[in-house]
């Protein structure tokens, strides 16, 4: 339909797509200082990435045309075949550090976890937007939609891939923010949950114990402990100034101090060689994508679209935060990449279908 | 028209005001990273920037002390002992292609292998002690030592070592350790495993290299830009690995080494009790010093061991195979016993030959044995009752009875790399060589020579079952695994394979003919006569031909070429009533069993009785 298409490129959702391809950008210049190959003009890493995204820009436009609200319908199909490549991948997948996360597809590895956010944030934006307009939901109404977080997020821990699992729930329960929960329930659930974690932290868990809680939450840690990552990425961050030391100039990942700097510590790469300047742009630039997503949410023509700009939205916050939070450490090292910016092809996908999304609602307010 | 904005709910003006308290809270917290991210590089940038310029943070690793491996009476086998090591500080040092020269003089090492060891210092910390000679004996240390205050920067330093306590002394059975190799790495079982580590390569050390490893520890240290240790920032302890203890006996192990070690023979020796199946020792010679390996195994030496003629990194005991010779009698007579095709009494006339055909077979005594029943075929090895009984049994009858003992498959073992031996049918005959099983063969086979092979371990668990009284036992060596604090982890118990599906009087005949081969005049066994106590024991032994030889060539072992003698054989058993020993002897062209294989038996048997004794007597081992 010709007309619809015309007001479609009307209505072009720019903020979102810039800022995106923005990002992404930036991620493909810092993976070729991240790669271990020095040297080469685009290290192979960076270069599979460059394909990664070219797909995931091809996949972004093409979620344009399709209605998002055709996505309501397919929801549920989507979480069960999820679930169903979650129980593969114990079985079949690959298996890289100890981990098993990947489905082998001959010329790419897939990872069935990053789609898994995908499915989870569509379903709960069905499941919500379909609840009536005025009663509020209780205690007893969040049974449900806690197996439904539990099931994919238990599948997770199992790889063991405990950062992804932990975003699955944070990103699921950042629902409950946007929608009629009655106050007295959210403060109970809140408050319950934050007592049981203190109370067994405190008086239940001996030292070795919380040291293997932390070493379960990232199984690839150094012998040595987190404070070895901790403070190689913070002297690698805070060495970088204002300006960075330049484009390949940085002495802590180019010397290789630097764990994981491909993946969980990209943005201390980003940091040393770019510094303040090149920190605070990507965090801007993610700002901005929260913040229109946020809008984009507020003007949508129906509640579906509203709940699935918000799930992405935190999706992206939660992600962010905790990444950024584990490399300049105020949070510790758990294993989440950093969206657009860790290498991983499933997740960068993941994410540039999740901005098609955002923009799918945004372009689709004016119609009808 | 369902804006959310324009439907005017009080629902939808609750998610409304969410998404403004989102956006609040999205904007606090990426303010508070920004923050953080201020301080951290525009606040604190200098202060960073020196310690990424002084390189701050050096790991270094720890390794785990390994467990130990001891004797069923704790007597340690495999411990750590210091290795004096030479060492040169470059920075303290003025001249270092003076200094290396004077340490190889003074330590009595090659100055090309000081050079080597002390390797390309470029890329290296100045202030980083490298290691120039390693492992030195006490007077190479002592010349060291005295001559230290005229050597600047160079340094002497006591570190563990893996320690075999008695050197080539169950060498096959303790293995040894190596670097972990590249194809290794590559593998899944092998994941926990860094490029460097050491790892166990043969025997116990290999079997059971995951417990006694431990977990290295590890220390974080602030270091200069010279690499120079300025503080320890945090450590994490290595996890000590755990300790092994064996059934091996080691007064045994010993007796039988020296036993074996007397003539420089090769060959092989297993002593298990027959009541477990725990072997009590397990020789094989010739063997290897395992020390050699602990620091690095010299290329050259490596080499030799490997080409070796002898073999010597070849466990016998479970990887030779050698013909069974008149062991294999009691096959024979079990199976000729249980078919019925004779009993007790039934009595064969041996003229000193059979004829089969148009062929002539001896037997080993010239004249030959006159009216010999069963338990004297037995007690004088005569070869003419057998060869009688073999045929009518035929080849695949034997091969049930010998397979029925244990024979032709492994023993289960916890060690790796045993042999099957070989039991031969017709059907593996035809399909090996293409030709038909003659009646020739079934008389060669019927008193062990031809196509059969034993390894000397398959002999022991053999007649293990059938002097116990019918019950096949998994053999090992492995007793339990202990934490070090002396936790045991896991126990190893009596297996029990099978019973023996003959009859009670079978055993029984066939035993009483064991203990004349020893007791009774004429008996072929006569050297394990008289054992310390009064205690008797049974046994056999065989003669297992290399080539053949024409008839009378045998009469004097110095004329034959020593690749072409004979191996032999003897397997014991005591007390005759009860017994609490099986011993198996293999000795690799050493001629007759009763006279080259019997004496070592014996040595052990002795041994065993005499530390029995000690028990009794109240002494701990």
């Amino acid at each position: 339909m010709p007309g619809i298409d015309r007001r479609l490129i009307q209505n072009f959702e720019w903020p979102i797509f810039v800022m995106g391809l923005g990002v992404a950008l930036i991620g493909i210049v810092n993976l070729i200082s991240a790669s271990p190959e020095r040297g080469a003009f685009l290290p192979d890493t960076a270069w599979r990435q460059v394909v990664w995204m070219a797909l995931g820009l091809a996949l972004l436009l093409a979620t344009l045309l399709l209605d998002y609200r055709t996505l309501e319908r397919i929801a549920i199909p989507f979480y069960g075949g999820v679930i169903l490549l979650l129980v593969a991948v114990l079985f079949i997948g690959r298996i890289v550090n100890g981990s098993q996360r990947w489905i082998d597809l001959g010329p790419f590895n897939l990872q069935p976890s990053e789609l898994a956010k995908l499915a989870l944030i569509i379903l709960f934006a069905r499941l919500l937007a379909r609840r009536s307009a005025t009663s509020s939901i209780g205690l007893l109404d969040l049974i449900f939609p806690a197996l439904l977080v539990a099931i994919p997020a238990a599948l997770v821990v199992k790889q063991p891939d405990l950062g992804t699992a932990l975003v699955l729930c944070v990103v699921s329960a950042s629902f409950l923010a946007v929608t009629r929960v009655r106050v007295g329930s959210l403060v109970l659930i809140v408050a319950g949950a934050v007592a049981a974690v203190t109370v067994a932290w405190l008086f239940f868990l001996h030292d070795y114990q919380k040291e293997r809680v932390f070493t379960f939450m990232n199984p690839e840690r150094d012998p040595l402990g987190a404070a070895y990552h901790a403070i190689q990425s913070q002297i690698a961050v805070g060495s970088g100034g204002l300006f960075g030391k330049g484009f390949l100039h940085g002495s802590q990942s180019q010397l290789d101090f630097l764990p994981e700097e491909q993946t969980d510590f990209v943005f201390s790469v980003l940091g040393e060689e770019w510094g303040f300047v090149g920190t605070a742009t990507v965090l801007l630039l993610y700002l901005g994508i929260l913040i229109r997503g946020l809008m984009i949410a507020h003007s949508s023509k129906d509640l579906f679209g509203a709940y699935l700009a918000v799930g992405i939205v935190s999706l992206f916050f939660w992600a962010g935060a905790i990444n950024v939070g584990m490399v300049i450490g105020v949070l510790p090292v758990v294993g989440v990449p950093l969206p657009m910016l860790s290498y991983g092809g499933s997740a960068l996908l993941t994410c540039m279908i999740a901005l098609g999304l955002l923009m799918n609602v945004s372009m689709r307010r004016y119609i009808f | 028209m369902n804006r959310l904005t324009a439907t005017g709910s009080p629902a939808d003006a609750t998610v409304e005001r969410r998404l403004t308290a989102a956006a609040v809270v999205v904007v606090a917290v990426w303010m508070l990273l920004l923050t953080r991210l201020f301080y951290l590089q525009v606040v604190q940038g200098d202060v960073y920037r020196i310690s990424a310029e002084r390189n701050s943070v050096r790991t270094q690793r720890v390794d785990a002390p390994r467990g130990i491996i001891t004797d069923r009476n704790g007597k340690v086998l495999v411990g750590s002992r210091p290795s004096f090591d030479v060492l040169v500080v470059p920075h303290e040092t003025e001249d270092v292609p003076t200094t290396l020269s004077r340490i190889a003089g003074l330590a009595g090492r090659d100055l090309e292998t000081v050079r080597t060891s002390y390797g390309d210092p470029r890329g290296r910390s100045r202030f980083q002690p490298q290691r120039v000679a390693h492992d030195l004996d006490r007077d190479a240390l002592a010349r060291v030592e005295s001559r230290l205050w005229a050597l600047g920067g160079v340094l002497t330093q006591v570190t563990p070592v893996r320690g075999y306590r008695y050197g080539d002394s169950a060498s096959h059975l303790l293995g040894w350790l190596g670097e972990v190799g590249a194809d290794q790495l590559a593998r899944k079982e092998f994941q926990s495993y860094r490029r460097g580590d050491i790892i166990g390569v043969g025997g116990i050390e290999k079997l059971l290299d995951t417990d006694l490893r431990g977990r290295p520890g590890g220390r974080n240290l602030l270091v200069d830009a010279h690499g120079r240790e300025l503080q320890l920032l945090s450590s994490v302890e290595p996890e000590p690995g755990r300790n092994v203890v064996l059934t091996i006996d080691h007064r045994l192990q010993e007796a039988a080494e020296a036993a074996l070690d007397r003539d420089h023979k090769s060959g092989a020796v297993v002593a298990l009790d027959p009541r477990t199946g725990e072997i009590l020792a397990l020789v094989s010679h010739p063997d290897f010093d395992p020390n050699e390996f602990a620091v690095g195994v010299d290329p050259e030496r490596w080499r030799e061991l490997t080409t070796d003629p002898f073999r010597p990194l070849m466990n016998r005991a479970l990887q030779g195979q050698y013909p069974p010779g008149s062991t294999y009698k009691v096959v024979t007579a079990i199976g000729g016993l249980e078919e019925k095709l004779i009993t007790a009494h039934t009595e064969v006339n041996c003229a000193g030959s059979f004829r089969l055909g148009r062929r002539t077979y001896r037997c080993w005594r010239p004249g030959g044995h006159g009216i010999v029943d069963l338990h004297t075929a037995i007690v004088q090895s005569c070869d003419v009752f057998f060869y009688k009984l073999g045929v009518d049994l035929g080849v695949d009858r034997l091969a049930y009875y010998a397979r029925e003992l244990g024979l032709g498959t492994r023993t289960g073992i916890d060690l790796s790399g045993e042999m099957t031996g070989l039991v031969p049918t017709e059907e593996w005959k035809r399909h090996r060589d293409g030709t038909p099983w003659v009646e020739g063969d079934t008389v060669s086979l019927s008193i062990g020579q031809g196509m059969n092979l034993w390894t000397p371990l398959q002999l022991a668990t053999a007649y293990a079952a059938i002097v116990n009284g019918g019950t096949r036992y998994r053999p090992h060596v492995l007793k339990r695994i202990e934490e070090p604090d002396g936790r045991i982890v896991r126990s190893v118990d009596t297996e029990v394979l099978g019973e023996l599906p003959f009859s009670a009087q079978t055993l029984a005949a066939v035993r009483s003919g064991l203990v004349g081969v020893v007791q009774e005049p004429h008996g072929t066994g006569s050297v394990m006569k008289n054992l310390p106590g009064g205690v008797l024991a049974g046994g056999k032994t065989g003669t297992a031909q290399v080539v053949a030889l024409p008839q009378g060539a045998r009469a004097n072992l110095e004329d034959v070429e020593h690749e072409d003698r004979d191996h032999a054989w003897f397997v014991t058993f005591a007390p005759a009533d009860e017994p609490r020993i099986v011993v198996s002897v293999l000795v690799e062209h050493g001629g007759h069993g009763g006279s080259a294989a019997a004496p070592i038996a014996r040595d052990v048997v002795t041994r065993f009785l005499e530390n029995e004794a000690d028990l009794y007597a109240g002494n701990r081992p």
